[in-house]
């Protein structure tokens, strides 16, 4: 079984060290960067699927730039098999059309029985990739998971989709394109053996001209939306500290909630 | 021309890679979650803790040290001392039973045949066996050339005779490496030779087990050799390469304790920066006082400095500059020092509640003595590291 | 811009979704502001009727399209096949969806069939002779980003609660279109559908959120979580931390791999207020938050924090709001 993952790798939310460049987009080769966590989550599901069925190799997709290689080590030290890496510099800027684009492409000259991708990314937050990465490869595309159960004997798949309501079973013929949610496991912290093992993994580079995609059409120069404007958010006002009793406190609470119309 | 002392072999910005950093991660999640809760009791009970030693098996961390082919994991001297430093800062005790894996191991790595590394290294590499270090004896400690164990030939065995003193885990290795007296009358740094001793074995026991100050969970033994006999097949090396074996091992192994020592000081930091927080006196947290905050941050600074220097030396090292010695040296003389200040000051900075045992502070500072005392005195690494400076004289 | 059109997403119980009147409200708006820009409402599904006459209460004129097919099989995907023939056929400018679940799986896969590129998680919106500008709130609430599309024709997708839905003054007209055709994309059957593991309210779109953390101590404590938000009329939320532990469902997770959201009251128990935590919620109208700790980094956010046991003090805001009612 080969599932291909598709990471990406995201400004560390936890260090505050995110940059915006001179276009108004995030720097991302000057940001320190983790493996996404929604990511994480589908790439534990994908090694354990590998595990259960005693063969298989799971595969990173990521397009970033070019110091991408030091966070797949982390998914590589996971126990993935092995990276690919779309890079190139006329890359930088891209929309989620271009971007969606570009991994549909490199997912052509791959083989696969399954593509996770996790459903949203921290850092764009827009869910889009991953229906779009459907509809460019013809996949069947399952989304929202929260359980994958690949059937490799009668060639398909089952999901369990969150709803507002629950949850719908889909199924579908392989290969399919399924967005994973958190609700799949918690991801595995690498092992001494997986960190030292990852150092020789192999990471496969690739470039526009690989996929046959002309540089104009990508990154800034291609992008169908542009940031027009950025500026601090409001700032809240002094926060109110109530250390009253919990009567009085409770009291106080109220008031703010009437105040503001809440209740 | 002298040689330029700032000259590296390893030059370019020196940072800790990915890997590094997730295996550092990776062992201080397993420090505090489970080494720091049984720290306490190991201090207490002085029993050596299985647990903590089938826990680092088990997450393959003994495997550092050791080749792929063997199953180990094949780790640089880097890998190592960072994980020696995150358990160090949970339990010192824990951290050594790394380190001593190391420096016990190390001269097989050095002197041993391929066959030897093959025979030895899986076991060591699982966790199975534990090595120790068998160079010290009661009349030759600084001056460890004057061991007198000695090893007479004997058809296909060497029979040993003699003792060893303060050799840490000696009373639970399965293997000793043991330096004895084969040529008696050669040259000073030619009279020794290494033996890799299968325990047990008839003739070897274990006479003695210290009480100690501090890492007290790690058993100090006093080991008794009569009329051993060892095969010709365990020696390391020729006859004769002991002592160059034994100084080419500490070159590599004092960074290890040098981590052990960073470890106990990081540890203890971070137990008196949390007690400054929270720590109410005269109507606000001692913390905000200028002497509390000045101490910690002397605290921090050396601490910082000393882990610094114990990456870098561990670099140095591993790329095999010729000053290697040096570095070794530096990286414990500098950790060693530091693990003692800061402990100590920890303990001050809690007052009362540093000298109790509610708070580990005590421990780490009973912990971090030895380690300005073993794999060499602070005396003789400033020794070394003159040598080092000055050259051999005229 | 000439038509601005909004998508009607359907709930499971066949009403038209929170979102989506919230969706048409905004698209007014900008309509107003570009003076007179025409907008129309889309609903595709199997039974469109009922969400339709309810978007027709927000928009002048509603277009449905039956397609039986969405009753049995995965939906994004052929609605978004659906509104790209439609728009290829009466060309539109603008088309907006929620940024929940539903509407990111539409706007993903309509971006891709159209090539046409998508202004995401907007929550604002003005209009501009140019075309549509959306705020964005980026870098877990740091920065906030204003962003256009390049060549005026796009998909917007529109976080919950970044307006309060508006009814029109009059009702507008439904009317019957088709978008026939194969489907060129797979689909994906339905087998079967299972509830939710708990009843709780959904979260994604409340207007009042009361969230309980690792305070809480254990799943016995959020029946008091849930006391409150029935009281207040709110969902029950939680950290990644309770739903780790087992506590209480992911579904109610809010924060970097749970849910975004932007309640008008956010009540945080027992919450630290982490980076992981604080990015899903932190753009609420108020936060109040109940901690033993006056340290606790929900300190700097929140509009009050409330320093004592949470089971104390929220019992007695349980008291208080009882109090008020009679």
């Amino acid at each position: 079984m080969r599932i291909v993952v598709l990471t990406k790798p995201v400004p560390d939310p936890a260090s505050g060290g995110e940059r915006l460049g001179p276009d108004g987009r995030l720097d991302r080769a000057n940001s320190p960067a983790v493996v996404n966590g929604n990511d994480e989550y589908v790439l534990e599901k994908a090694l354990k699927l590998v595990e259960a069925a005693g063969e298989g190799e799971v595969v990173l997709l990521t397009m970033a730039p070019a110091n991408a290689p030091e966070t797949m080590r982390k998914a590589l030290a996971m126990g993935a098999t092995s990276g690919v890496l779309v890079t190139d510099p006329a890359i930088e800027g891209s929309d989620t059309v271009a971007t969606t684009r570009i991994l549909a492409a490199a997912l052509k000259t791959l083989e696969f029985d399954l593509v996770f991708a996790g459903v949203d990314t921290s850092d764009g937050t827009s869910g889009l990739v991953a229906p779009g990465v459907a509809v460019l490869t013809g996949l069947p595309y399952l989304s929202y998971a929260a359980t994958i159960e690949p059937d490799t004997n009668a060639r398909t798949v089952r999901v369990r989709r969150i709803t507002a309501d629950g949850y719908d079973v889909l199924e579908a013929p392989l290969p399919a394109l399924i967005s994973g949610t958190q609700a799949l496991g918690e991801p595995r912290y690498p092992s001494l053996k997986g960190i030292m093992a990852a150092r020789s993994k192999e990471i496969t580079t690739i470039g526009l001209s690989d996929l046959g995609i002309d540089p104009a059409t990508v990154g800034l120069a291609g992008a169908t939306t542009k940031v027009v404007g950025s500026q601090p958010p409001e700032p809240r006002a002094a926060t109110r500290v109530v250390r009253e009793a919990p009567d009085e406190a409770a009291r106080q609470v109220v008031a703010l909630l009437a105040e503001r119309r809440i209740i | 021309m002298p040689p330029v002392t700032t000259a590296s072999r390893a030059p370019g910005p020196f940072r800790l890679t990915d890997e590094h950093e997730m295996l550092r991660d990776a062992v201080r999640v397993l420090a505090d979650e489970r080494v720091a809760p049984r720290a306490a009791e190991i201090d207490k009970t002085g029993e050596f803790p299985e647990d903590m030693r089938r826990l680092l098996a088990d997450h393959d961390i003994l495997a550092l040290p050791f080749p792929t082919e063997h199953g180990g994991l094949g780790g640089e001297l880097l890998s190592i001392c960072l994980a020696v430093e995150q358990l160090s800062r949970a339990c010192a005790t824990t951290g050594l039973i790394l380190a001593v894996q190391e420096l016990g191991s190390l001269p097989i790595t050095i002197a041993g045949t391929a066959e030897q590394q093959a025979r030895w290294f899986p076991k060591l590499a699982s966790g199975e066996h534990l090595i120790a270090f068998a160079l010290t004896e009661a009349e030759a400690g600084s001056d460890a050339a004057a061991a007198r164990t000695t090893a007479r030939r004997d058809g296909d065995d060497y029979v040993i005779d003699g003792s060893k003193r303060f050799i840490s885990q000696g009373s639970v290795a399965d293997l000793v490496v043991a330096f004895a007296v084969t040529k008696p009358e050669a040259p000073r740094h030619e009279r020794l030779s290494a033996f890799v001793v299968e325990v047990p074995t008839d003739g070897f026991a274990v006479s003695r087990v210290e009480h100690k100050m501090g890492i007290r969970g790690s058993p100090t033994a006093e080991l008794a050799f009569t009329n051993m006999r060892v095969s010709t097949a365990n020696r390391l090396g020729e006859e004769g390469s002991g002592w160059d074996i034994a100084m080419r091992t500490l070159d590599r192994s004092r960074p290890g304790i040098a981590a052990q020592a960073v470890g106990l000081a990081q540890g203890a930091l971070e137990v008196a920066t949390a007690y400054a927080r929270e720590r109410k006196q005269f109507g606000q947290r001692i913390g905000d006082f200028q002497q509390i905050g000045a101490m910690l941050a002397d605290m921090d600074a050396q601490t910082e400095a000393a882990r610094q220097l114990l990456y870098k030396a561990c670099v140095e090292i591993d790329a095999g500059a010729p000053d290697a010695s040096r570095w070794s040296a530096m990286c414990k003389l500098v950790a060693g020092d530091t693990a003692m200040r800061v402990t100590t000051d920890a303990v001050q900075v809690l007052g009362g509640y540093g000298y109790i045992d509610e708070f580990p502070v005590e421990r780490m500072m009973r912990d971090a003595k030895i380690t300005q005392l073993y794999e060499g005195t602070q005396q003789i690494q400033r020794l070394v590291i003159a040598r080092s400076l000055l050259g051999k004289g005229g | 811009m000439a038509g601005i059109w909004v998508h009607g997403e359907i709930a499971g119980d066949g009403s038209l979704a929170k979102l989506s009147t919230e969706v048409a409200t905004l698209a007014r708006a900008i309509a107003a502001d570009t003076g007179g820009a025409e907008v129309v409402g889309i609903v595709i599904g199997s039974k469109p009727s009922t969400s339709a006459d309810e978007l027709a209460r927000f928009v002048p004129k509603v277009l449905t399209v039956t397609e039986p097919t969405t009753a049995d099989h995965a939906a994004g995907m052929i609605v978004a096949q659906r509104l790209a023939a439609l728009i290829e056929a009466h060309q539109p400018d603008i088309v907006m969806t929620g940024a929940g679940p539903e509407g990111r799986d539409l706007a993903g896969a309509l971006s891709a069939l159209t090539g046409w590129g998508v202004l995401a998680n907007a929550t604002g919106l003005t209009g501009s002779p140019d075309g549509p500008v959306a705020t964005h709130s980026v870098f877990g609430g740091k920065l906030l980003t204003e962003s256009a599309l390049s060549v005026g024709k796009g998909i917007v997708t529109v976080r919950p609660n970044s307006v309060t839905a508006e009814p029109a003054d009059s009702a507008g007209t439904v009317e019957d279109a088709t978008a026939s055709g194969d489907l060129a994309q797979p689909t994906v059957p339905v087998v079967e559908r299972l509830p939710a593991e708990s009843k709780a309210a959904s979260i994604d779109d409340a207007r009042i959120i009361v969230a309980g953390g690792r305070g809480v101590g254990g799943p016995d404590g959020f029946g008091l979580i849930e006391e409150l938000a029935a009281a207040l009329g709110g969902a029950v939320g939680a950290t990644r931390a309770a739903v780790d532990s087992g506590w209480i469902p992911y579904s109610q997770q809010i924060g970097q791999t749970g849910k975004i959201v932007k309640p008008q009251l956010y009540l945080a128990m027992g919450i630290s207020g982490a980076i992981q935590h604080k990015v899903g919620m932190q753009t609420a109208s108020t936060i109040v938050a109940v901690n033993r700790d006056p340290d606790a980094p929900i300190a700097d956010f929140a509009d009050m924090i409330v320093i004592g046991d949470l089971v104390e003090v929220g019992n007695a805001i349980l008291a208080e709001l009882r109090e008020r009612k009679s």
